[in-house]
């Protein structure tokens, strides 16, 4: 995997406890159309708190384009972003 | 790292100075940390630009975090190990950094970032103590005093704050633990980067006596150089000397410097960062183009007072005595101060008395940096009225409701008409908000 880090539009749905889990997302390359890609399955998650700024990372799985690839999704709470960090 | 940020609070060198005798063994047996940030904006900025993806670590690289040059600010603020081998300096002009190295990558300064990491060091260091006080924005004093009958040792939990700050948010610390604040803070300057230190006094003599009298706090060039022609070169030296002799060269200077270098200095940890006396209020800034006419050096001056005379207002102060100091294209600096004949707080009556001193003292070259300071307080509760001044009453009222628009709506709610269309901002100082005033007081 490499550090991509670009935000994505995101559909992801919250616990009654304020806890998001991914669940679609869309990204597009520069000259390219948007792709929608479904998140498959999380195998981890966690938080980081570099410089005091509060982030979940996902760890998931998913088919994009035809091949299975292990990515990392970044939800930053500050600002409620999502990136796409590592492909 | 000890950052000073342009506005200033004056404040009376009251070090609250003692000599040890027996019955004050008490003090002698806090235990203090000074926890000081590594290379503070630097690495904040290298963290957080790495969460967001940066390809590069700037801390290794040669890097600095300067300021704008446009605006004329262009001076390195902090700088990265790699770089410190091409001898840059924190202070000197961008251009200068540059030109010792040619692939330098400047970084813009993140304030926000800044306070965020500040707020997050501290949350950390609030789990092993509740007396913590804010030095500066990469420095934390803690009092550690009976906690180690809770959370054991003060080495090993020192140890333990640092690797949590490591591991957590990224960036190193150096830690220094003794009996008081200066003490503290000369041992986490003993070693760098992730460190951990101690200077209980009876290892001053060892550690810190071999030091050069300039690495003491708050001994500066100026002073090292009297020291010097005294025969006084390293701490030691400082330390051995007759306080009498320093008391007739240095006035009451030497007795404060004696007492450092002995390691003598018993002020509490101070939540909140409590300043415990105010002697003046100041602003000052650099303008971003050479100011050439009087009119313009008249706007410059009222957005200093703005936040001056709010400042004054905020500390329910008035002051008795106005300075104005100008710095001309050519670096050359000149001040001129007046007092008032009735203490004041009113923005427009000090904004008055500055301009009327500017206009006296102004020799008409071009200006790079006005300042405006105000000082000999005393309380706002009620003040000697004079019969030949003007009644600035209702303008006190205004200034009462403007600054409660600007605490409830932000800084920038309500500003001079004057201000619209020139390329001045209509309050100057106060980089960020709400972050207790810098202090060289320990």
């Amino acid at each position: 995997m490499k550090v991509y880090m670009k935000p994505v539009k995101m559909v992801a749905w919250f616990t009654e406890n304020g806890v998001p889990t991914p669940v679609r997302f869309q990204m597009k390359e520069d000259d390219k159309e948007f792709l929608t890609i479904k998140v498959g399955n999380i195998s981890e998650r966690k938080e980081e708190k570099l410089a005091g700024n509060r982030m979940l990372i996902y760890r998931c799985q998913s088919e994009i384009e035809g091949t299975e690839k292990v990515y990392e999704l970044k939800y930053e709470i500050g600002t409620c972003k999502w990136y796409l960090y590592k492909i | 790292m000890f950052l000073h940020i342009l506005n200033y609070v004056f404040t009376e060198h009251t070090f609250g100075i003692i000599i040890l005798l027996q019955g004050e063994k008490m003090m002698e047996d806090r235990i203090i940390f000074h926890i000081d940030a590594n290379s503070a904006f630097l690495s904040w900025s290298a963290v957080n630009a790495l969460q967001h993806g940066a390809p590069v670590d700037f801390r290794e690289v040669p890097s600095i975090v300067g300021g704008n040059q446009a605006t004329r600010h262009g001076i390195v603020l902090a700088k990265s190990i790699p770089a410190k081998k091409y001898g840059i300096q924190t202070g000197e002009p961008i251009i200068q950094a540059r030109q010792k190295c040619p692939s330098l990558l400047v970084i813009p300064p993140e304030y926000y970032v800044y306070m965020r990491c500040n707020a997050a060091m501290c949350d950390i260091v609030k789990d092993f103590s509740d007396r913590i006080q804010v030095f500066s924005i990469d420095e934390v004093f803690v009092d550690y005093t009976g906690m180690e009958k809770i959370l054991g040792d003060a080495q090993a939990v020192a140890h333990q704050i640092k690797d949590r700050i490591k591991n957590e948010l990224g960036f190193t610390v150096s830690v220094g633990i003794s009996s008081n604040k200066l003490l503290a803070k000369m041992a986490s300057d003993l070693k760098k980067p992730d460190a951990v230190t101690t200077l209980y006094r009876d290892e001053i003599e060892e550690k810190m006596w071999v030091l050069p009298v300039r690495d003491l706090y708050m001994v500066g060039a100026a002073t090292e150089k009297k020291l010097a022609k005294m025969g006084i070169y390293s701490i030691g030296d400082l330390a051995n000397s007759e306080v009498e002799f320093l008391k007739d060269k240095l006035m009451s200077w030497g007795e404060v410097i004696w007492c450092f270098a002995n390691g003598i200095e018993d002020s509490p940890v101070k939540p909140g960062g409590a300043i415990p006396y105010v002697k003046g209020v100041g602003n000052s800034c650099t303008i971003h183009f050479d100011v050439e006419d009087r009119e313009t050096a008249h706007k410059v001056l009222l957005s200093l007072v703005e936040t001056v005379g709010m400042r004054l207002r905020q500390g329910a102060f008035c002051a008795k005595l106005v300075q104005v100091s100008v710095k001309t294209s050519e670096l050359k600096t000149y001040s001129h101060q007046r007092k008032f004949y009735v203490p004041t707080d009113c923005t427009n009556a000090i904004f008055e008395e500055a301009c009327r001193l500017f206009d006296e003292v102004w020799k008409g070259e071009p200006i790079r940096h006005l300042g405006v300071r105000v000082s000999e307080l005393c309380g706002n509760d009620f003040v000697q009225l004079s019969l030949l001044e003007n009644n600035y009453e209702k303008q006190r009222q205004v200034d009462r409701a403007v600054d409660d628009i600007r605490i409830k709506f932000g800084s920038f709610s309500v500003f001079r008409a004057g201000f619209l269309h020139s390329r001045l901002s209509p309050l100057q100082g106060g980089i960020v908000e709400d972050f207790p005033a810098m202090t060289s007081i320990l």
